[in-house]
């Protein structure tokens, strides 16, 4: 694992809101990094601004303080190492624009040509299973199809990370797990980098190689924990293997903690 | 067997369509017969002289407007009707997105536009007579000086009601200024532009045919003026028809235009309703 | 647009700047308006000084004669609007509610409304003269059709579910009227009684400039033809004011009926 790279490096980081009421710190102090190729979940009790934390990642909010570095140099605006996954997948994709042409959006000032651009939709398309849809328009399509479209548009970027801000939130059970299943099948077969975050607990376990616990606010990084499962996951077997159970045991526990605030002793001193 | 079933099942669906079809026509064009026919009996039967009958009205249609007088009046009315509306839909939709997206200045005009929505449209008329003189460009310009606040002020609406996580997604991907005006600004807030148009046009129909009444000695307006102050009854309804005439395809013009840009739009509300 | 680097402020600064910035806007265009004509960019005949018009219209607020013309047109504005919306609402919700003559009359409605009311002018002189039964015509015909295809939306937008719960509880049809029709349809009348006052209001001043009925619209006319520039200016401002009131306020009657609606319908409606 030592050849693995440093992709992404959070340090110190800090996001504090004015309100009406006076600063709010909704970030106190983040920081973990992420190799090249791995898929790392974020978890946290609700409130805990995964939002804004996945925003300041993404170069879409400004951190009050404190450092986001991809490749070893500084994020300071929206980069194009790095493709965002909305929750809100009906209002992240454009109704006038057909699925094709929501793909093919954020390609159109990349200095590609057309038949090179035409096969990156078409492969995109393929990988998420909707390969017959790209003349729909996005709301003739259930949800989790919709979800796979920004999924698609996401992948057609060619993004060195994909972050995903709770992309399932909204869908049913069944979608659901379709949807996380091809999560890990793109993170196995292309070697995508995925930081994926949620606020469901045995979606973290069963996604991730690594789960980031995250406390409330002001949110810092509770626990780092590597998750051991197999490689090869599958909606059955592995959430049935017992080290699933402990491992989501482990994690609700934590977040349980985070939630009473109890943990704010074991912050390590800077 | 199964041919025959087929083809049993569709001559039956074959004489439904037809006697829907004339039901539709029946139901489309029943009413206005009728009143067709109630209006040319009490037309023969009443001595009042500004109510003529439909066919002489008909007869004075051909033989008004149908001739040198569509060439000399309607022609150049119409023609400064499209050239009114087209330069209030770009300047108001360029002027509106501008508004719309830059907040301050959107704070520094809000009530000077709300003030100047609120003026009358017609008043304008003698105020760009002032201003201009009775000229063709003084009608275009009284045309869009009424019609392009209903655009600009609902242009600005739209492009300030641009969805915040479109606009993310767009800051995400790093959309070029471009693209964000043609693929994201521009058609959010087109719902509201097209009502914005809609007003617009009707805005515009109507100023054209005062500033003919007004200031002309050519156009639909200064005709049918000119009709009525010569007590030409039947020539001046033959107007009224043709000015309603107008009126109805420039709305039917709209429907189609705004079915195919809003296509999407109305797709979209009709999934979110069910 | 961007990345928003200013901290959200309070709500009542906000507000503040908003209400400076509006002033500030006014006090330019007033600024403007009184250079143009100082600079002679355009001769003050044409574009009367600021200053000279705010006179006349103070002067013009202690003429009996300025009131007695503003009662004048509103008489008209008044008569017309409430006999254009009391034929609306009746003939809208009998139609609305016979599906027979929604359908017979589908083609008539679409062919007499485009029509532009002023097509009428020579016709309502013809048959009235200057009175102010002319004037009236040409408003009722106008605003008709704004309360009458708000009504007719407003009856069809009754829900199917609650139709029935009404008829299995064997409701009369007074009863269904009043107590599903009226409801569902207000806020659609009111809506159409905000568009219909200010249709009204503009055809008013326009059959007065037009046919020469007494009132504002007339007083703009005779001061063109009498090249009095800064009357005529005055006088546009006063129409321009009144137009405003009642946006104001029936905007204002639109919100209060409208506060119970689960949905404060947008300007698309029209």
């Amino acid at each position: 694992m030592l050849d693995r790279s440093t992709l992404l490096r959070v340090e110190r980081l800090r996001k504090v809101y004015e309100s009406a009421n006076g600063p709010v710190e909704a970030i106190g102090d983040i920081n973990f990094t992420m190799h090249a190729g791995e898929l790392v979940c974020i978890v946290g009790p609700s409130g805990c601004g995964k939002t804004t934390l996945l925003k300041c990642l993404a170069g879409l909010l400004r951190p009050t303080s404190g450092l986001v570095e991809m490749h070893g140099s500084p994020v300071t605006g929206p980069s194009p190492a790095m493709a965002v996954v909305f929750q809100e997948y009906g209002r992240s994709l454009y109704p006038w624009l057909t699925v094709r042409g929501n793909v093919e959006l954020p390609l159109r000032h990349k200095k590609l040509s057309r038949a090179e651009r035409e096969k990156l939709v078409t492969d995109a398309l393929e990988a998420v299973g909707l390969g017959h849809a790209a003349r729909s328009h996005p709301w003739q399509l259930s949800g989790g199809m919709q979800q796979r479209v920004a999924i698609a548009r996401a992948i057609a970027y060619q993004p060195e990370v994909m972050i995903m801000d709770e992309p399932f939130a909204a869908v049913d059970a069944q979608t659901r797990a379709d949807l996380e299943d091809l999560v890990r099948e793109l993170h196995a077969t292309r070697n995508m980098s995925i930081l994926f975050v949620t606020h469901d607990i045995d979606e973290s376990v069963y996604l991730g190689e690594r789960v980031l616990v995250l406390s409330k606010s002001p949110t810092w990084v509770q626990e780092d924990l590597a998750v051991d499962l197999p490689a090869e996951r599958d909606q059955i077997t592995t959430r049935a293997l017992p080290r699933f159970t402990e491992l989501r045991t482990h994690v609700y526990d934590q977040i349980q903690r985070a939630k009473r605030g109890d943990a704010v002793a074991a912050q390590p001193a800077h | 067997m199964t041919a025959q079933t087929s083809r049993i099942t569709m001559t039956r669906r074959g004489r439904g369509v037809g006697s829907r079809i004339v039901g539709s026509f029946l139901y489309a064009f029943g009413l206005p017969f009728l009143l067709l026919v109630v209006w040319a009996v009490a037309a023969t039967r009443s001595t009042n002289r500004f109510f003529p009958d439909p066919l002489t009205i008909f007869r004075a249609f051909v033989d008004t407007w149908i001739g040198p007088a569509f060439v000399e009046d309607v022609l150049p009315s119409l023609y400064r009707l499209g050239l009114g509306i087209l330069a209030s839909i770009v300047v108001g939709v360029a002027a509106g997105t501008v508004i719309g997206l830059v907040r301050w200045l959107r704070e520094l005009l809000e009530p000077l536009l709300e003030f100047f929505r609120a003026i009358p449209p017609p008043v304008l008329i003698p105020v760009v007579m002032l201003l201009i003189g009775i000229t063709d460009t003084m009608k275009v310009v009284v045309i869009v000086s009424g019609a392009i606040w209903p655009i600009l002020l609902n242009t600005i609406e739209g492009v300030r009601a641009t969805d915040s996580v479109m606009t993310e997604t767009a800051n995400s991907f790093r959309l070029t200024w471009w693209e964000r005006l043609r693929f994201l600004v521009l058609p959010a807030a087109s719902p509201r532009i097209m009502a914005g148009v809609r007003q617009g046009l009707s805005v515009a129909l109507i100023l054209m045919v005062i500033s003919e009444m007004f200031a002309s000695s050519s156009g639909l307006g200064y005709r049918i003026a000119y009709f009525q102050r010569n007590y030409l009854i039947a020539e001046m309804w033959s107007g009224v028809l043709l000015l309603g005439l107008v009126g109805v395809f420039l709305a039917v013009a709209f429907g189609l235009v705004e079915r195919r840009v809003l296509r999407w739009y109305h797709g979209l509300r009709e999934v979110s309703r069910a | 647009m961007g990345v928003n680097l200013r901290p959200p402020s309070t709500r009542g600064l906000r507000a503040a700047r908003k209400a400076l910035l509006g002033v500030v806007g006014l006090a330019a265009f007033l600024a403007v308006w009184q250079l143009i004509p100082t600079l002679g960019l355009i001769n003050s005949q044409y574009l009367p000084y600021v200053t000279d018009v705010a006179a006349r219209l103070s002067e013009e607020s202690r003429d009996l004669a300025f009131w007695r013309r503003l009662g004048s047109t509103l008489t008209a504005w008044g008569i017309g609007l409430a006999v254009a919306t009391l034929a609306a609402v009746v003939l809208g919700t009998i139609i609305g509610m016979v599906p027979f003559l929604r359908r017979a009359t589908h083609t008539m409605v679409e062919f007499l409304r485009p029509i532009p009311s002023v097509a009428l002018i020579p016709l309502a002189v013809l048959m009235f003269g200057i009175q102010r039964q002319a004037a009236l015509v040409i408003i009722i015909y106008a605003s008709f059709w704004q309360v009458f295809v708000q009504v007719i939306y407003g009856v069809a937008d009754i829900d199917a579910v609650a139709r029935d719960t009404a008829r299995s509880f064997g409701l009369t049809r007074r009863e269904r009227l009043s107590h599903l029709v009226m409801p569902t349809a207000l806020p659609y009348v009111m809506t159409g009684l905000r568009l219909a006052a200010a249709v009204a209001l503009i055809l008013a001043i326009t059959a007065e400039m037009v046919i020469g009925n007494p009132g504002l619209g007339r007083m703009i006319e005779l001061s063109r033809s009498a090249g009095d520039a800064v009357g005529l200016y005055a006088f546009v401002v006063v129409t321009g004011l009144l137009g405003l009131l009642v946006n104001i306020v029936f905007r204002f009657i639109e919100r209060r009926s409208l506060s119970w609606h689960q949905s404060v319908r947008g300007e698309e409606v029209l």
